[in-house]
This record gives structure tokens, C-alpha cells and sequence, in this order.
């Protein structure tokens, strides 16, 4: 390997296609963190050196590019994938060259791997605080969409579950293509007004999920009447939505760029300074930002990029992210992440209105979460914010 | 949702396999799955009541010590066969020892939580067909007891098979009995009857 001149790492997140909007912005979180770090002073005298493609939204171009970054790039670590249809692709990948492969994003659960390390939510750690949520502050009747394949599939599930559980009841679900313009979603959004559910949940990712809010809101749709709760809706999609029709929509993350805290006001500043504006800041990006950081603490230990050695570093490491503190749970690869649940103001940001008192432990394998377990509670977020908010 | 995957938590789950790699790997991704688990080896002499699933290392292990293993028990467990090789006399094993899946060696997390599932279910549901097919035969035997019943009594009493019949449901239920206890005492009847001729 090019032990003696970089640390070579692999970047697969596509620049072009549906998923583009938020790919670009964890690579951006990947390249901040990777100059902090080269900053100062690389790990263990040496600088981490990016290797990026551009799968452009293609499900089966991540295998292969993770191929080609393993076998022609020398790479052993990598860093991708948004949708879980893609992440499906690297993962015979990754094994069968044991490469380690940081995925950044939040997914359905039900997986594990000792070749990946999870950075994103889980179902348990984000559905169930968003049920609870919806249910107390706007009622019991709930309309599902999604875009068709496995996340939104098994996320409905799992909040049909956690719904039926508050009392609440599934009113309509509809799943559309990830190509779907505002066209596609004239019927839906017509059945929706008919309804007239307490609240709209959807699992529209991409490209798809702009063209809905928007269709929505030329319907006549309000979201501080009848919002859209989300899982995946972040702040780059939000601004492409625009302030006017994002209004009231409700999201549940980890993270969110508005949270009031050194650690994040820090990241914020040295994300403005390197690409310009914090537009595209999302919890993606920063999660994939927090799991560089995890990766060059576990190298700096280490010294070598041997995936078993690495993994023993990584596991139960921890880190203060932009978000708060989170851990890698060394039970099963992914990690203790925070809980926040966001409005959109009129100006098209999202304002934190609760938040779980402490990281909650991944539970990638919960068939069935409990609404009312001790951990999801929430506190209210005062307007101030405070150093937790 | 299926109950099977529903009620996944709640399995007691034994591992009966070396403690090696395979075994680790296993017994991880049991806990992430969130059953409750023990591990086990060599071969113990019995099973434990209160396990619901048993994985069992079969490479280099005879058919009939397993089988004594897993047979004495009350309630049948689902089984689920661990192989270090796939050839037929391995396979044949399996089948002798009525696994209800099996899982490949190496041992990797993923496939356990399906292999688990289609053992369960596989398992259950062959324990209903079992009793559906006892019922099923025990009602066949009936039917037939109550015709030949009909038949005894429409001879003796030149009446329809119609007659006979309501004859039959009537005296069931003036003697808050079955169909098929009147059945049995009208054959019964009828034999001794005609023994009594022969004699």
C-alpha cells in the first residue's frame, strides 16, 4: 500500500441523478473532515487522501465501484451510499475483499455486518419518538407515501406498528417511483384532501420527495395544518422546496443544522469556510463527518488500515459530533445516536421542539419497537435552544 | 404481520457447537436479534424443556445420538441443522434427524434470523397438519360408524337411510350422547345379536 505517502480512502456518493441533492452534501461532510484532520497534521504524520466516484444515482454502479476503488485504488476503507438498494450492492463487495465500509445514512434496520459500521438512525431510534409525536400533537388518522422499495416499505411497517400502538390509525398508503414529477402525485394528493388525515408521513426520497412538497403545496396543502413528517426530508431539500411550501413540515433526525451548541456552531463555521454557505448541511452530511472523525481516531490507534485491527478500534468508540456525543455500539456496528424532532419556520428552517434526553442504543433487529419504552421520552426545546438543544 | 415474527424475541435458543468462530458469530448476531440464548458442547445427554429452537453442529456427530438428544422431550423443539460440509451423507443426516432448516459453515449473521424463521415455521406447521390429519381420521371413522349404524337399522326396521338416521340423532340426543357413541352401541348391539344366532 501507499503506506509511506496517504492514507488512502474511498468516497462513493453520486454528484449527479435522484439521490444527488443529498450525496453531495455527505461528501462534503467526508472532504471537511478529512482537511480538519490533514490539518492537523494528518494521522500519525500522514495525510488521508480521498478516492471518489461518481456512481450517479445507478443502483449497480456502487458494486462495481467499490470494486474498482478496492482492486485499482488499493483502497480498504470506504465511505458511501445513500439509498439501501446501493448499500446492498457494496456489501458482497466489501466482504469478500474484507474492506470496511463506513455507511453514513439512516436505513431500515434488520441488518449487520462485520465489514460495515452504521452511522445513520435506525427505525428505533427516530420512528418511534416521530409516532409519538405525531399522534399527541395532531391526531390519530395518518396518510403513508413512499417512494417504492425497501426503506420506505419496512419504515411504514414499523410506524404503522408504533402508530397502532398510540392509538392511531393508517388513513391511505400509496408508493411511487423515484422518478415521480409533480404530475404523479396530482391523484394522491386529490385522495389526501379528501381524507383529510391529521398527518401525512412519507418516505419520498430524492429528487421525488421536492416534487411532492411542492405539489402539495400548490393543491392548497398547509403543513402548519396538515404537515408532512418525515425521516429523510433534510435541509437540502428543504431549501429546494422553498420556504413557502416547506412551512410547518415536520422532521425527525438526529441532526439538525439549527441546534444551538458550541460543537455544532464549530462544524458550522468550518463548513461555511470550505464550501462557501451551509445550504446543503444535512444530518447525512453530518453524519458522515462524525464517522471520518470515528475512522481517524480508530487509525491513529492503530496505524495500519487492517480491517480487523480497525474494527477493534472503532467499536465502542465515541465521539462529539455536531449533534452531541455518539458511540459506535460494539454489540452491532452502528451507533448511539440523538433523537430531535423539527418544524419548518417561515424562513425554511428547521426549529427543534423536542429532543430525547441521551443517545439511544441502535436496535437494528426490533420487530416490534414499544411507544412507550423510557428511552424515547422527550423534553421540550426552549426557544433559546440552551447547549443541548 | 406473522406471529412467528412477532413473538421472535421471546425464543429460547441453544446452540449445540464447538466454541469456535462459527459459534461466535452465531451466538452475536442471536443477541442482536434479541433472543435469550445458551451454548452448549459436547452433545448433552438431554434437552431442556425450556428451549424452543435448538442449532445443532451435526459435522462428525452420529444420526442416533442426536436423535436420543433430541427425542427426549415432551413438547417436539425445531431444529435447525449447522453443516460443515453439504454432501449427501451429511444432507441425509439432516433429514434423518428431522432438522427443519439448516445453516451453511462458516457461520455468517446474516441467514440466521431466516433460517430460524422457516424452521419455526415449517416446524409448526407440520405439527398442525399432524393433529388436522388426527382429527381428519377420527372423523372419517366416525362417519363410517354412523352409516354402518344406518345401514343395521334400516335392515332390521325396513326404514329410509333418512329415518335411520334422525333415529340415531334422536336417541344421541335424548341420551345427551355423540352420534357416534349411539353408532358404536347399535354395531355393538348388533354383533351380539348375531352371535346369539350363530350359537
Amino acid at each position: 500500500m501507499t503506506k509511506n505517502e496517504s492514507w488512502k480512502i474511498g468516497l462513493l456518493f453520486s454528484k449527479t441523478g435522484v439521490t444527488s441533492i443529498i450525496e453531495q452534501s455527505q461528501i462534503n461532510g467526508a472532504l471537511l473532515a478529512i482537511d480538519q484532520i490533514n490539518a492537523k497534521g494528518g494521522v500519525r504524520g500522514l495525510p488521508l487522501e480521498a478516492v471518489s466516484y461518481d456512481p450517479g444515482s445507478v443502483v449497480s454502479r456502487y458494486g462495481e465501484l467499490a470494486e474498482r476503488l478496492i482492486v485499482e485504488n488499493k483502497v480498504s476503507v470506504i465511505f458511501g451510499c445513500y439509498m439501501s438498494s446501493s448499500r446492498k450492492e457494496v456489501l458482497p463487495v466489501v466482504e469478500r475483499r474484507n474492506a470496511l465500509f463506513f455507511y453514513p445514512t439512516l436505513y431500515e434496520g434488520f441488518e449487520y455486518s462485520p465489514n460495515v459500521i452504521y452511522g445513520g438512525a435506525c427505525p428505533n431510534q427516530n420512528s418511534v419518538p416521530l409516532a409519538k409525536y405525531l399522534t399527541s400533537a395532531f391526531g390519530q388518522r395518518i396518510f403513508f407515501v413512499g417512494s417504492n422499495y425497501i426503506y420506505p416499505y419496512e419504515s411504514n411497517r414499523v410506524m404503522r406498528n408504533v402508530l397502532r400502538q398510540a392509538g392511531g390509525e393508517v388513513v391511505g398508503e400509496r408508493y411511487f417511483d423515484l422518478t415521480t414529477c409533480a404530475e404523479g402525485f396530482t391523484d394522491v394528493i386529490k385522495e389526501i384532501m379528501k381524507v383529510r388525515p391529521a398527518a401525512i408521513f412519507s418516505t419520498i426520497v430524492g429528487q421525488s420527495c421536492i416534487e411532492f412538497y411542492r405539489a402539495y403545496h400548490a393543491a392548497g396543502g398547509d403543513g402548519r395544518v396538515c404537515p408532512i413528517a418525515s425521516l429523510t426530508t433534510n435541509e437540502g431539500e428543504i431549501e429546494a422546496i422553498g420556504a413557502e411550501a416547506a412551512v410547518g413540515h415536520i422532521t425527525a433526525a438526529p441532526y439538525f443544522r439549527s441546534i444551538s451548541s458550541i460543537a455544532n456552531r464549530r462544524f458550522l463555521k468550518a463548513y461555511e469556510q470550505q464550501f462557501g454557505s451551509i445550504i446543503d448541511v444535512t444530518s447525512c452530511c453530518e453524519a458522515t463527518y462524525s464517522q471520518v472523525h470515528l475512522f481517524a481516531a480508530a487509525l491513529e490507534e492503530t496505524g495500519e488500515m487492517d480491517t480487523d485491527t480497525l474494527r477493534e478500534a472503532l467499536l465502542g468508540k465515541a465521539y462529539d459530533a455536531p449533534q452531541g456525543q455518539i458511540k459506535i455500539d460494539p454489540d452491532n456496528n452502528h451507533t448511539y445516536l440523538q433523537s430531535r424532532i423539527a418544524t419548518v419556520n417561515e424562513d425554511g428552517e428547521f426549529v427543534i421542539d423536542l429532543k430525547v434526553r441521551r443517545a439511544i442504543k441502535p436496535d437494528p433487529y426490533l420487530v416490534y419497537p414499544a411507544i412507550h419504552d423510557w428511552s424515547f421520552r422527550t423534553q421540550k426545546v426552549t426557544a433559546g435552544g440552551g447547549d443541548h438543544a | 404481520m406473522h406471529e412467528l415474527i412477532r413473538d421472535l424475541r421471546d425464543q429460547n435458543v441453544l446452540l449445540v457447537h464447538p466454541r469456535d468462530r462459527s459459534a461466535d458469530e452465531f451466538l452475536q448476531q442471536v443477541k442482536r436479534i434479541g433472543c435469550s440464548f445458551e451454548h452448549t458442547w459436547p452433545v448433552p445427554s438431554t434437552l431442556p424443556n425450556k428451549f424452543d429452537i435448538v442449532f445443532v453442529d451435526v459435522t462428525d456427530q452420529s444420526a442416533s445420538a442426536l436423535k436420543i438428544f433430541m427425542g427426549k422431550r415432551e413438547k417436539p423443539i425445531t431444529s435447525i441443522g449447522i453443516l460443515g460440509y453439504e454432501n449427501p451423507s451429511v444432507l441425509e443426516m439432516t433429514f434423518e434427524i428431522g432438522a427443519h432448516a439448516v445453516l451453511m459453515k462458516p457461520v455468517r449473521a446474516a441467514g440466521v434470523l431466516s433460517s430460524m424463521l422457516m424452521a419455526r415455521r415449517f416446524h409448526s406447521e407440520q405439527l398442525r397438519f399432524g393433529k388436522e390429519l388426527t382429527k381428519l381420521r377420527e372423523k372419517l371413522d366416525n362417519v363410517q360408524k354412523v352409516n354402518d349404524a344406518k345401514f343395521i337399522l334400516m335392515r332390521h326396521r325396513g326404514i329410509t337411510e333418512r329415518e335411520a338416521y334422525e333415529l340415531i340423532r334422536k336417541q344421541a340426543m335424548s341420551k345427551r350422547t355423540t352420534t357416534t357413541e349411539i353408532a358404536h352401541s347399535v354395531i355393538n348391539a348388533e354383533s351380539i345379536l348375531s352371535n346369539m344366532g350363530d350359537s
